[in-house]
């Protein structure tokens, strides 16, 4: 639905500075607000990582606070069959202790668990995992990273130690060479977009690897050097490649490799990478690119003297995304591209808090800091501040949860801000899960795909109305204030709070920021972050401590975070992925976002940003549509191994022939009822980025009988 | 914590995932320490499925492999066996230790 836009100019009677939501570049803002009601969102000049600029998301799309689509109640369920009993929030919250507590008696203290989401603050997902550690007992708490950047945490902590980016923004102003892997920062990260088009403005060499020509390949005055359009699912077999390059051709840095890396394991490394079968001509033929490419690609990375590298989802997403990182990993560390400015591996990131979620212990494995469950002095840390004994073995992960609910171990489940329903992939198998559990607590701002599969529903909070901080993508801890009143009552870490207490857990907290200084107590990076720094000075990225007293701009600079403090190289074989197009499916799905909407669209889609994207259209080249009598517009079914739906399709030049892609920003597109059930070998993320598909053109009148049925069974009551 | 002294989870069906879901997943980890030596490799497998996995998912893949461990790479088995009360659980990133 579609808000009405404020009338402008309202002059505002308050302002307060904040910390925009929308993706990982955490720009500042300052809110303005009349008589109670936020009016607009003004770039915060002040703001370290936009320096006053913002995108049509962060500037625009804020009403969604006030959408009528808001729940401001408690409400349960029986079963996810009845409708909704509005109740006051004490009856809510003693029946989601009991209903959780019972589920445990009945099926075992492992038979539930906690989902985090990186919409949140710092202080709320590292309660989220206490609750799941301290008061459910078990390691079963994941979050929304599992789904897009996990690779990035397994693959940079193998090769150069800390799952971050090794960079702040500002360093790309320092940068030769611009290297930028499966992302689209024009679209995703618009502000640092900006940012990267001014330095390739200034006479950078721009390197892109994307199956699309993206508007980073080129829009005006940009134009990539070498654009890699690589086959959906060859991303390692060419980076691979550019590592053949490299070595065969001695480009690496070898000074730095002795230096400051395992000597060993960068001989091994060159070794593997030197064969035969990773040689561009090799590679080329299978990637669907000119091995020429790959070599120039090489030559201009390693000759930089400055090449950073920026990637994002269409790295990690994929059934080797945690090897394809230690291939940037790896070439960032052979050419010596670390530990200064204007060079570096740095992950984009999707949501706000995708790092805060990330460092702060929101994993079945780890604690905050990336630090091992299974580890006895880490675990007893926790335990000494806690006053609980905690689980020593790994929890599920979020897909394992989904897994074990199909086979009868596990039955319940607390999830603040997400809706795995809509966002994971294989969307009836997940939807299989979710009705074999006996209670799921959701806590959001709106019914979701996900609620309905649910038996109590907490009111949450925007962030516009809490207090807290996130965790930007170039690891700068910004504050989070609250600008307007929770529309519900209580900030979301308020509302947990009640439900741990609830449960017998002690907790208590006069306010976020005794959770920000338990935080900096409990994990070694955050040890100098409280509220009333970030107050002072503004922002502070991590590592901030007694040696960083303001925090750190670039890591890496005199040894890396591992044991030895050297480097490291791992053997990133190819391993072609086991979802293969054929004559029923011969084309490669991939999916990504739009600059307008914001992943699943909950709160975009309730802005007036919903006019200029209002359905996810399949991009399809012109030969592949006219060879299946597809026109420009034409309603079509696009159909997987896993699932079908339907849009509509947009010719588009940015695909080539035997690609198409969509966006996931609309819940009736279902895109994820097509997408594949395969994973990350090391962590579980799912592969969106390759789906082997059919798209056939759909008759007209089938098409609207079947929008029209789907309208109907969509109104539900509340 | 639920005091409850019979573990009702001893109810619960034998396995906490599916056997051909642990399979596929196994066998990527495998795929993915081939090119490093014997031993190295093992030990990759073996820290891999210490660190990340939950001792329900472990547990059945050790009974899976003792049962014969059809559909499983080598690999795996051979990560497998070094699953036992010994091992060192402290987990570390990086390449597998020699």
């Amino acid at each position: 639905m579609e808000s009405i836009p404020v009338a402008n100019p309202i002059k505002p009677d308050k302002s307060v500075i904040t910390t925009c939501a929308y993706c990982g570049v955490g720009c500042g803002f300052k809110a303005e607000t009349h008589q109670g009601r936020i009016v607009r969102m003004m770039p915060w000049k002040e703001g370290k990582a936009n320096h006053g600029h913002s995108c049509i998301k962060g500037r625009f799309a804020f009403d969604y606070y006030v959408s009528d689509d808001r729940i401001t109640t408690p409400l349960i369920r029986k079963s996810i069959d009845d409708p909704w009993t509005p109740v006051t929030w004490e009856k809510a919250i003693s029946h989601a202790a009991t209903e959780l507590r019972r589920v445990q008696a009945k099926y075992g203290n492992k038979s539930v668990g906690a989902i985090s989401s990186s919409r949140c603050t710092n202080e709320e997902i590292f309660l989220t995992q206490k609750f799941a550690r301290a008061v459910l007992g078990n390691n079963n708490i994941d979050n929304c990273a599992r789904i897009c950047h996990s690779p990035t945490q397994f693959g940079l902590s193998a090769t150069v130690g800390w799952g971050a980016a090794s960079q702040h923004f500002d360093s790309i102003m320092q940068a030769d060479v611009i290297m930028v892997v499966g992302a689209n920062p024009t679209e995703g990260h618009p502000v640092f977009g900006s940012l990267l088009k001014r330095r390739v403005r200034q006479g950078a060499k721009l390197i892109v690897i994307d199956p699309r020509k993206t508007e980073t390949v080129e829009s005006p005055h940009i134009k990539a050097e070498v654009h890699l359009n690589l086959r959906p699912g060859t991303n390692v077999a060419v980076l691979d490649s550019i590592a053949n390059v490299i070595v065969r051709e001695k480009l690496f840095n070898e000074a730095f490799v002795k230096e400051r890396c395992e000597w060993d394991e960068f001989q091994r490394w060159a070794e593997f990478v030197s064969s035969d079968r990773y040689s561009p001509e090799v590679i080329g033929a299978d990637a669907g690119i000119d091995p020429e490419l790959i070599r120039k690609a090489a030559r201009i990375y390693a000759s930089g003297p400055n090449s950073a590298i920026y990637y994002g989802l269409g790295v990690t997403e994929h059934s080797q995304g945690s090897t394809g990182v230690m291939c940037l990993g790896n070439l960032s560390l052979a050419c010596g591209m670390l530990g200064r400015e204007g060079v570096g591996i740095n992950p984009l990131r999707g949501q706000g808090n995708v790092q805060g979620g990330s460092c702060l212990g929101s994993w079945p494995h780890v604690f905050s800091g990336y630090r091992f469950v299974t580890d006895d002095d880490v675990r007893k840390t926790f335990e000494d501040d806690w006053g609980v004994t905690l689980d020593a073995e790994p929890g599920l992960r979020l897909p394992n949860m989904f897994d074990a609910a199909i086979a009868g171990h596990f039955r319940g489940m607390y999830i603040m801000g997400e809706d795995p329903v809509q966002s994971d992939p294989n969307q009836n198998h997940i939807i299989e899960a979710m009705r074999q559990m006996e209670c799921v607590v959701i806590q959001d701002l709106f019914l979701n795909e996900t609620s309905k599969y649910a038996h109590v529903f907490l009111p949450g909070s925007s962030s516009l109305e809490k207090d807290g901080s996130f965790t930007s993508a170039e690891r700068r801890v910004n504050r989070v204030r609250k600008v307007v009143e929770p529309l519900a009552g209580y900030q979301d870490w308020e509302v947990l709070v009640m439900l741990m207490n609830a449960m017998g857990n002690p907790a208590k907290y006069a306010h976020a920021g005794e959770i920000l200084d338990e935080v900096a107590r409990l994990s070694p990076a955050y040890k100098g972050i409280s509220f009333d720094l970030l107050d002072r000075i503004g922002s502070a990225q991590w590592p901030c401590d007694e040696n960083a007293p303001e925090g750190t701009e670039v890591l890496h600079r005199e040894k890396f975070p591992r044991a030895n403090g050297r480097g490291t190289f791992m053997l990133t074989e190819y391993v072609p992925t086991a979802e293969r197009t054929n004559d029923q499916f011969p084309l490669l799905l991939t999916t990504g976002r739009i600059l307008t909407q914001y992943n699943v669209g909950t709160q975009t889609r309730r802005t007036a940003n919903n006019r200029w994207h209002a359905e996810d259209v399949l991009e399809i080249s012109e030969h592949d549509a006219k060879t299946r009598g597809i026109s420009d517009g034409d309603r079509v079914r696009i159909a997987s191994r896993f699932g079908s739906t339907e849009l509509k399709a947009k010719y588009s030049t940015r695909v080539g022939s035997g690609i198409v892609y969509t966006t996931f920003h609309h819940a009736e597109t279902r895109i994820n009822v097509v997408t594949s059930d395969l994973s990350d070998w090391a962590t579980n993320c799912p592969e969106y980025k390759v789906t082997a598909v059919e798209v056939v053109r759909v008759e007209k009148t089938k098409a609207a009988a079947r929008s029209r049925k789907a309208k109907r069974s969509e109104t539900v009551t509340a | 914590m639920n005091p409850s002294s019979a573990d009702p989870a001893s109810k619960l069906p034998s396995r906490a995932i599916s056997i051909d879901r642990l399979i596929v997943m196994a066998n990527q980890i495998a795929a993915f320490f081939a090119p490093y030596p014997d031993a190295r490799r093992a030990e990759g497998v073996r820290n891999h499925l210490r660190t990340y996995w939950d001792p329900r998912m472990r547990q059945d893949l050790i009974d899976y492999v003792a049962t014969g461990g059809e559909g499983l790479s080598p690999y795996v088995c051979d990560g497998v066996r070094l699953l036992t009360n010994g091992e060192d659980r402290k987990g570390y990133y990086g390449p597998p230790k020699s």
